[in-house]
């Protein structure tokens, strides 16, 4: 699973959720794409899990990329814990992505079989998804 | 590449709140461009301009109202992130027989060798040609390639008068091997061991399985709420 090595603050604030994609909203690799409607935190577990989705219905012949890395930690307080005492422990680790992100693109050279691929992958995500097709020439 | 006449308006007012009632009005606003002169700020039809825009490097014909005619090529186009309308053109103004540096895609065709993986490395090439002439695509066959061959932008055939702009031996397209089935089952199952993922089990196993897999589920939790516990008293 996607951890970062070394994080220079073990407990940040929340990131925000405001405002659409700034970069990353276009295909950058491959002919076929998952672009977020909805902006959501997605955890690592969430990333790999799709990514083995998508890798066991295309099996061979065909390349994944994944355009988001899961860099934020999200801490939680214990269950029936009183409130104060600090900030919770680190629980997850998350990729903040927003509108119109491209999160995950694959190449591979039958349509059909790409998109039942990403459909799967899109069940295992918190946000509402669409998949994005490379146009040839379009700009 | 055949020129698509769209008629075109002068703007007089700017800035985001015209331009967004534009917008309402189904234009796009747009700004043209080159050979030293002042820019020309003009909105144009939304439903024409999508359109026109499907082509790579469209040659358009502007009938700009007031302002005569200009032949364009689109350099730069802004789209909302989500729905994916136009929201703004940057127009390059050409002259017929002028020579321009535009980016082309590359189409691949035919079928490589069975278990080969291919990669596109480049979906455009650069390359220079004359404004009214712009190859819509580049073909490149990879019919029959094998493993480990690879395609590099020298070697893509380019139309008469289009010259290569970029690095010769830049890859286009990677031909490797694709992973044996035993590499990949390996892979996914140590991938799903770290993730926790739990896979189905066969339909005879299923009433002591799905007892088991709640358990284990439900323990983990339960776990952790023990460490947490333990560690918050």
């Amino acid at each position: 699973m996607l951890i970062p090595r070394r994080v220079r603050h073990r407990k940040q604030h929340h990131p925000t959720r405001r405002g659409n994609a700034k970069g990353g909203t276009a295909l950058a690799f491959g002919d076929f794409g998952i672009q977020a409607v909805e902006g959501h935190y997605v955890t690592n577990r969430q990333i790999e899990s799709a990514r083995i989705a998508i890798t066991r219905h295309i099996r061979r012949g065909g390349k994944v990329w994944i355009n988001i890395y899961p860099d934020r930690p999200l801490t939680k307080k214990p269950a029936e814990t009183r409130m104060g005492s600090g900030k919770g422990s680190p629980e997850w680790w998350i990729a903040n992505v927003r509108p119109g992100r491209v999160m995950f693109e694959l190449s591979y050279p039958n349509e059909k079989v790409a998109r039942e691929a990403l459909t799967r992958a899109i069940h295992k995500l918190p946000m509402k998804c669409k998949i994005v097709r490379r146009e040839a020439g379009e700009f | 590449m055949a020129e698509l006449k769209i008629a075109a308006e002068l703007r007089t007012e700017f800035g985001k709140g015209p331009a967004r009632r534009i917008r309402r009005a189904d234009r796009v606003p747009a700004v043209l461009y080159g050979h030293g002169k002042d820019p020309v700020h003009i909105s144009l039809p939304g439903h024409d301009t999508m359109l026109a825009l499907r082509t790579a490097n469209a040659l358009l014909n502007l009938d700009i109202d007031g302002g005569g005619t200009e032949l364009a090529i689109p350099k730069h186009v802004q789209r909302d992130p989500v729905k994916g309308f136009i929201e703004h053109v940057d127009l390059l103004a050409v002259r017929r027989g002028e020579k321009v540096i535009v980016d082309v895609p590359v189409l691949v065709q035919g079928e490589a060798a069975p278990g080969a993986l291919v990669t596109h490395e480049h979906s455009t090439l650069r390359v220079e040609s004359e404004a009214t002439h712009i190859p819509e695509r580049l073909e490149v066959s990879i019919e029959g390639l094998e493993p480990g061959s690879q395609v590099q932008a020298g070697d893509v055939p380019l139309p008469a008068g289009v010259v290569l702009q970029m690095e010769p031996d830049a890859l286009v397209v990677g031909i490797s091997a694709a992973p044996s089935p035993e590499e990949l089952e390996a892979e996914l199952a140590a991938a799903e061991a770290d993730a926790g993922i739990e896979r189905d089990a066969p339909q005879a196993e299923t009433a002591e399985d799905g007892d088991a897999v709640e358990g284990s589920a439900a323990g983990e939790p339960g776990d952790a709420a023990g460490q947490d516990e333990a560690s918050g008293s």
